[in-house]
């Protein structure tokens, strides 16, 4: 029975042998491809999250999110601070959860005293709105307060707003922004349109460089000073001036007072507050004759000894033209221009016709509309007709009504050696721009600029009382009847001065106007720019040199 | 093969409990990044109110006065010289550099 079964001790039956040598090749690689997936999503998602980045969180909110501009800061040409944005908080409320809506608005308005009672009173009856803007661009101080009051449904919320941390000064230039931070005037309109601003939905300091104004912050300060002495000392109601670097075009400082707060814009239509140095244009006086003799010497029609009989005066229609303080001899061109002769001047441009006037003006860009960074300035009023009594006026500064800021940057042309000069608000790089466009010739500019610095140290010259000793100041009064409603007011008139140092090799060029001066005690009853615009531009040369690094010559040198 | 599975589901324990630490570190750090940005958004919005500042209080036309009521003024050209005149001075009447 047993030899009949033939069966080994210690050997696994067939059947089942075979069972689970063929399930476990089976379970394992269903383990390891388990694990291999496992590591592998791991693996992949790992790699994924490496990859793909932190995506940002977007958080949708029911109420309106203000939208605001950060913009770049504004400095001078040596990097001081004119204007920048900074973080302050706006109030608003919410009428949903407002309690007591009468409490809300009475204990407001003590804070706020300016707040429109009726307008905020209805706001907050709106129950529907969820956020109502109650005063935008607090100071802490009055958030404080107003926190203090504990009132629920008010709150606040951080923003950029633009701040000028010099107050007013270059007020007209640097122009103003809105509620939102967005440029409206000046340079800042500029910045907006040009240079770019970025809209921010939080309080977000921009990242831009900043903006390098050609203006220089002590400059501009003495001029704003010294206008502000004359319009008190002159009486005048209203004053404007300029300083010019003749070389590079820079407008190194330009004022007109009264000033506008560039923090504080107001939304005036007052004449008095507008920029005269772009905003308005003028009939000039007799700072044009400059602009007559540098066109008669350029044209080839005369030189500073050519001698004319000034003693008869001028016919032009109906107008005769005469001279305020007759020489009563004949003048030679060096003398009409220091004696500030009509006649001389009106002599010359009809030597050279209207042809060859209006050529030359147009040449300065007299009579093109001229732009700027802080805009457009305003276009010259030509006259329609150039006949014998357009010609005769326009030689003497009337009837030409031009903005002072063009008339400066034509006639620096005459001074700089006789190129074209195109006036900027910012600040130049040397060497960069298009190569000079040639206007005058430089023996013309040489003989302007001899002209100039005779009628401040001539005794019997118009500008001598605008000389400052040591530094070679030139310059051409002007005493302009002010024009008003078609004819020209009786006493009321434009004494302006432009001048330009140092004569030897000029490099600046100031234009200083007095809008209605009076007569006074120190000006011997007299409104004429030789008793007032000059010794201005004196005292303002006197203070602005140094700072613009003009070496002084030793004084009896100069003289 | 037992051993083998066996060290490969404690890897995948360990992993996942590595990947569990990461996780919370990685968190706690951009939680930090949070704090460093906010303060450096704090320091810069502190930078511009203190610039403005110190710009509003050297405003020309707030030194201006109070120079002139310690006396100063304006330099006038005789008070100027030329560079070239002034190293020509003996060394004892030389300004030092920088003052």
């Amino acid at each position: 029975m047993r030899a009949g079964v033939s069966i080994t001790p210690g050997l696994p039956r067939p059947a089942r042998l075979s069972t689970r040598t063929r399930r476990a090749p089976l379970v394992n690689a269903m383990l390891l491809s388990g694990t291999v997936l496992a590591f592998g999503t791991v693996a992949s998602q790992l790699l994924n999250l490496g990859l793909s980045g932190q995506q940002q969180i977007t958080i949708a909110v029911s109420e309106p999110v203000a939208t605001s501009f950060s913009r770049p800061d504004i400095i001078d040409r040596n990097g001081r601070l004119l204007a920048t944005d900074v973080e302050v908080p706006s109030l608003f409320a919410d009428p949903a959860i407002i309690i007591d809506r009468d409490e809300v608005v009475e204990k407001l308005i003590i804070v706020l005293p300016d707040l429109d009672q009726n307008e905020l009173h209805q706001a907050l009856s709106d129950k529907l709105r969820r956020f109502v803007w109650i005063r935008r661009g607090l100071s802490p101080k009055l958030a404080q307060r107003i926190h203090d009051l504990g009132l629920p449904g008010l709150s606040f919320r951080s923003e950029l707003r633009r701040a000028y941390p010099a107050g007013d000064l270059a007020g007209h230039v640097l122009g103003s922004v809105n509620v939102d931070n967005k440029g409206t005037a000046g340079i800042e309109k500029y910045i907006d349109d040009q240079i770019g601003v970025d809209a921010v939905h939080s309080v977000t300091l921009s990242t831009r460089a900043p903006v390098r104004l050609s203006l220089d912050l002590g400059v501009q300060h003495s001029l704003e000073d010294e206008l502000d002495t004359a319009v008190r000392r002159y009486h005048t109601r209203g004053a404007a001036g300029l300083v010019l670097d003749i070389k590079t075009g820079e407008i190194l400082a330009s004022a007109s007072l009264p000033r506008v707060d560039p923090g504080r814009p107001l939304p005036s239509t007052d004449p008095l507050l507008l920029d005269k140095v772009s905003g308005g244009t003028f009939e000039l006086g007799s700072v044009f004759k400059t602009l007559t003799i540098a066109m008669a010497f350029d044209e080839g029609l005369a030189v500073p000894g050519t001698m004319l009989d000034v003693r008869a005066p001028l016919q032009a229609g109906r107008h005769t033209i005469s001279d305020f303080h007759p020489a009563g001899r004949p003048l030679s061109v060096a003398e009409i221009f220091t004696h500030s002769s009509n006649v001389g001047a009106g002599m010359l441009a009809l030597q050279a016709g209207p042809e060859k006037m209006k050529a030359f003006l147009g040449k300065l860009g007299l009579l093109q509309t001229l732009k700027t960074e802080a805009g457009a300035v305003s276009t010259p009023q030509t006259p329609e007709r150039w006949e014998r009594a357009e010609l005769i006026t326009v030689s003497y500064g009337h009837g030409l009504a031009v903005a002072p800021l063009q008339f400066a940057a034509g006639a620096a042309a005459l001074f700089n050696g006789g190129t074209r000069m195109t006036p900027t608000f910012l600040k130049s790089q040397p060497g960069v721009g298009p190569a000079a466009d040639r206007l005058v010739t430089p023996e013309t500019s040489r003989q302007m600029a001899r002209l100039f610095r005779l009628n401040v140290m001539d005794a019997d010259g118009t500008g001598k009382r605008a000389d400052v000793p040591g530094y070679r100041v030139g310059g051409k009064t002007g005493t302009a009847d002010l024009a008003s409603g078609g004819g020209y007011e009786a006493k009321a008139v434009i004494s302006s001065f432009l001048g330009a140092f140092p004569m030897d090799e000029p490099r600046y060029l100031t234009f200083v106007l007095l809008f209605e001066p009076k007569g006074t005690a120190e000006t011997g009853g007299q409104r004429t720019a030789s008793t007032n615009a000059a010794p201005v531009t004196g005292r303002l040369i006197s203070r602005i040199a140094s700072q613009l690094g003009v070496q002084p010559l030793a004084i009896a040198a100069t003289q | 093969m037992r051993l083998m599975n066996l060290a490969a589901f404690c890897f995948t324990v360990a992993s996942a409990l590595l990947l569990y630490s990461l996780n919370y570190e990685t968190r706690r750090l951009e939680a930090g990044v949070q704090v460093q940005e906010r303060a450096a958004v704090k320091a810069r919005s502190d930078i511009a109110i203190l610039k403005a500042e110190r710009g509003h209080l050297s405003r020309p036309e707030r030194i201006d006065p109070i120079a002139r009521q310690l006396g100063l003024m304006p330099p006038r050209p005789d008070q100027l010289t030329i560079t070239s005149d002034v190293s020509a001075l003996p060394p004892e009447h030389r300004m030092a550099e920088g003052e």
